[in-house]
């Protein structure tokens, strides 16, 4: 290891798809309908979500809110700049409990480029993870509990079902 | 060690859990033997491995009455397959909705306004 730094990569999670939409439709789904296309199962109040926020600006809050009204907090913008990059801390354990330690939080940059009128490149990268120990043993069990997944990948399938046509 | 660094283990956000850990990766060794190598104290070392295996990132055993440390190649592989996972679900469902034609927000997304309303389409 002549260069560590080289080849030390951080404990991270890189995602990317193509859409075809506008690049300002995607970025504005993305921050403006979250709920709309957020698993609804990944909520983290009592209740499920009604609604998710990004307030558009740095600092500002990223949150659900339930019929009743009740609010969890998810994290905080940290970066934002319209309509192609916004930034947000991750709060959540994979026990998707909110700590909201900033020194126990991840990241999560999300890019949005455009290759054409009506496509865009989304680039997402959750980084940091590492941060995120303390659910490590929630993580363990969900993972060698075999229906926790298959529940979530069956009701995933079927919203494709739906569009098939 | 390479495989380590490739499966997402390196960056560590400090530099003394960093040094911890690229020990360890050469093999088990006890809290004595790593302060032994190291500026910091046995309590600071202690308390590192504590946040590494908090982490999953090492895990510990014990041989006698000493406890012995080691990487553990699970924790974040695990921690990346759950967080893969879900974005996997999220971006596919975020190009089905962006994909579809805009129209008039549904009845669901329609809210009171409200102080904290943030910016929306009318």
């Amino acid at each position: 290891m002549s260069n560590p730094a080289a080849t030390i990569e951080e404990a991270v999670v890189r995602k990317n798809i193509r859409v075809k939409a506008p690049v300002q439709r995607a970025f504005s789904v993305f921050v403006e309908q979250m709920e709309s296309w957020w698993p609804p199962e990944h909520h983290i109040g009592a209740q499920p979500f009604q609604t998710i926020f990004v307030e558009p600006r740095v600092g500002g809050r990223w949150y659900e809110r339930d019929a009743q009204g009740t609010e969890c907090e998810w994290g905080t913008i940290l970066a934002w700049a319209p309509p192609h990059q916004v930034t947000f801390s991750w709060h959540l354990g994979p026990d998707w409990k909110f700590n909201p330690d900033l020194a126990k939080a991840s990241e999560v940059e999300i890019r949005f480029t455009e290759e054409g009128p009506a496509t865009t490149f989304i680039e997402l990268t959750h980084s940091k993870l590492e941060r995120h120990g303390e659910g490590y043993e929630q993580l363990k069990a969900m993972f060698e509990s075999p229906a926790a997944w298959e529940n979530t990948l069956t009701s995933f399938a079927a919203v494709f079902a739906d569009k098939a046509e | 060690m390479d495989a380590y660094l490739q499966s997402g283990l390196g960056a560590l956000g400090d530099a003394t859990r960093m040094a911890i850990f690229q020990k360890l990766a050469n093999g088990p060794l006890a809290v004595n033997e790593l302060a032994g190598t190291m500026t910091v104290s046995r309590p600071a070392v202690s308390q590192h491995l504590k946040i590494l295996k908090d982490a999953g990132l090492v895990s510990d055993s014990k041989s006698g009455t000493r406890r012995i440390y080691q990487l553990n190649p699970e924790g974040i592989a695990l921690l990346r397959a759950h967080f893969d996972q879900v974005w996997e679900k999220a971006l596919s469902r975020l190009q089905a909705v962006a994909e579809v034609p805009e129209t008039p927000p549904k009845g669901k997304h329609v809210k009171p306004s409200s102080n904290n309303r943030r910016s929306r389409r009318p």
